[in-house]
């Protein structure tokens, strides 16, 4: 990482990093979950969740590792509030 | 000071003749003349011939009096080493611009690693002519600072005696240089990686760097190119030429790769003085040269670390210049033991004319006693320096070329958090 030199640090010109991207999670008729676009599910590797910030405006996360099909390995996540789904870097 | 960048790909720039091309690049009119330089020491020997004088039969070692015997047209030249060894710093300096791993090998000859960039420019061929167009700028900003002028005459003039730099590219060192020792002129070899085992095989060995003894054995025993050297098995060649010999069989065998290794060079620390006369006098000089220890010692930058490398320069008096570049065994911060092998090379080799300005650089340190290291303000100011430049010089072309700046830092917002977007974030780099 390299350290802000003359930079004025100023909110609005910040980006964020790492910020969730929505996906779609699809379950077909033999019962194979496959995020849309990337690719199916393999297996899951691992879970946990995350609760936080409940004295302002609650979040809650189920965060899943999962490996697709060819080896790749994805992190998911659901809004356990709106029900929407996510991929984000570990 | 730190760890320094390497790169396995390789572009190797060679200019032979370095300093007889810089000598050609300044002087009008020599085209068509047998020049030939004087060694840098009081010898009165030749140090470097043109191919014409060549032809004509002087060799470098002879004396001037049976140089002239056999060329009467001879032009010789005083050297001036402190101009030779700027304008290859310009050279390396222009060859940053393509990539930040340049490696200066000697006079005339660096290695430009390009690992990545074919992100930047494509294809080794791209990046070849992104070498080339450099090396072409880098040649006629120097023939406008050495003429004063920018006619287009004289500019054309200049470029028909100056492209003589050869162009190598392959996997590691050798090969980028075997490569570019069979280039034409302004032309390039690029060796495919999948390709150099054929390439190196069908070489002489000659291009091996071998010692005389060892050529005329190999050719001896009937082994001229690379590939016959190859065929051997490496045991015996280590059992005739000892660990010398596997590593030519090594290098020939196509088994070793040497990546090319990024120069990490400090800002260096410099001390100047100009005499109101010439002087010749070594003990003077030597005085003066005291001084001059005793002043760079105390610069503030200097504080914490001691002196690994010097360079010292004299200007002399009409034309010509004097170099001695020293690299100390123990690196000190004693000003007598920094003086110690500049008076010896003084005294052994002094200019050859009265000397107008001396200028000492310190140009490498090593960290000094812990104790010392407690007062150095900043452990690789130098360095950095040198790189923020660097950095500030990449990020002006990247606007330039895409209209805006692509370049943030990470800075840590929330590096706790649970939730990995609010751990970290982007903000404009803006050197």
């Amino acid at each position: 990482m390299v350290a802000p030199a003359r930079t004025p640090l100023r909110t609005d010109r910040l980006r964020a990093v790492n910020a969730p991207k929505p996906v779609a999670l699809e379950l077909d008729a033999s019962g194979v979950l496959s995020v849309s676009k990337v690719g199916k599910i393999e297996a899951i590797l691992e879970t946990w969740r995350i609760d936080d910030e409940w004295w302002r405006q609650p979040i809650a996360r189920a965060y899943m590792e999962v490996m697709l099909e060819g080896g790749k390995r994805l992190v998911l996540f659901q809004d356990l509030i709106t029900g929407e789904w996510f991929s984000q870097m570990p | 000071m730190s760890q320094r960048p390497t790169s396995v790909l390789a572009a190797c720039v060679w200019i032979p003749l370095f300093p007889l091309r810089c000598e050609e690049a300044r002087h009008e009119g020599l085209a068509g003349y047998p020049i030939a330089l004087l060694a840098p020491d009081t010898a009165r020997k030749l140090w470097q011939v043109s191919p014409l004088a060549r032809h004509a039969g002087v060799k470098p070692g002879m004396t001037v009096s049976q140089a002239i015997g056999l060329c009467p047209t001879l032009r010789l030249f005083e050297p001036d080493p402190v101009h030779y060894d700027e304008q290859f710093a310009r050279l390396l300096s222009a060859l940053t611009e393509v990539s930040p791993i340049v490696e200066p090998a000697e006079l005339g000859l660096a290695y430009v690693g390009t690992d990545g960039l074919e992100g930047i420019f494509g294809s080794p061929e791209k990046i070849v002519e992104a070498i080339s167009n450099t090396m072409e700028r880098w040649n006629d900003g120097m023939m406008e600072r050495d003429n004063g002028k920018t006619s287009e005459a004289s500019s054309s003039f200049h470029r028909s005696i100056f492209p003589s730099f050869h162009l190598g590219f392959g996997l590691g060192k050798f090969t980028a240089w075997v490569a570019a020792s069979r280039s034409k002129p302004g032309e390039a070899i690029i060796v495919q990686t999948d390709d150099a085992g054929n390439f190196l095989a069908s070489q002489s060995i000659a291009v091996l760097p071998l010692d005389p003894d060892i050529h005329r054995r190999l050719r001896q025993l009937g082994i001229r190119t690379l590939g016959a050297l190859a065929a051997l098995p490496e045991e015996a060649i280590a059992a005739q030429f000892g660990s010398v010999g596997r590593r030519l069989w090594l290098l020939a065998a196509g088994r070793i790769t040497e990546p090319v290794v990024g120069r990490v060079s400090p800002e260096p620390i410099v001390a100047a003085l100009t005499f109101f006369t010439p002087v010749g006098e070594r003990e003077l000089l030597s005085h003066s040269l005291d001084q001059l220890i005793a002043r760079a010692l105390r610069h503030p930058r200097r504080i914490g670390w001691r002196v690994h490398a010097l360079r010292l320069r004299a200007d002399l008096d009409g034309s010509g210049s004097w170099l001695a570049t020293i690299l100390l065994k123990d690196p000190s911060a004693d000003g007598a033991r920094i003086a110690a092998p500049l008076n010896i090379r003084l005294e052994q080799s002094p200019p050859t004319g009265a000397v107008e300005r001396l200028v000492l650089e310190f140009t490498a340190f090593a960290p000094g006693t812990s104790e010392l290291q407690l007062f150095a303000r900043d452990a690789q100011a130098a360095a950095r320096a040198g790189q923020q430049r660097a950095l500030q010089s990449a990020a002006r072309e990247i606007r330039m070329r895409i209209k805006r700046s692509s370049l943030y830092h990470i800075i840590e917002v929330q590096p706790w958090s649970r939730l990995p977007e609010r751990r970290y974030a982007l903000i404009d780099y803006e050197p």
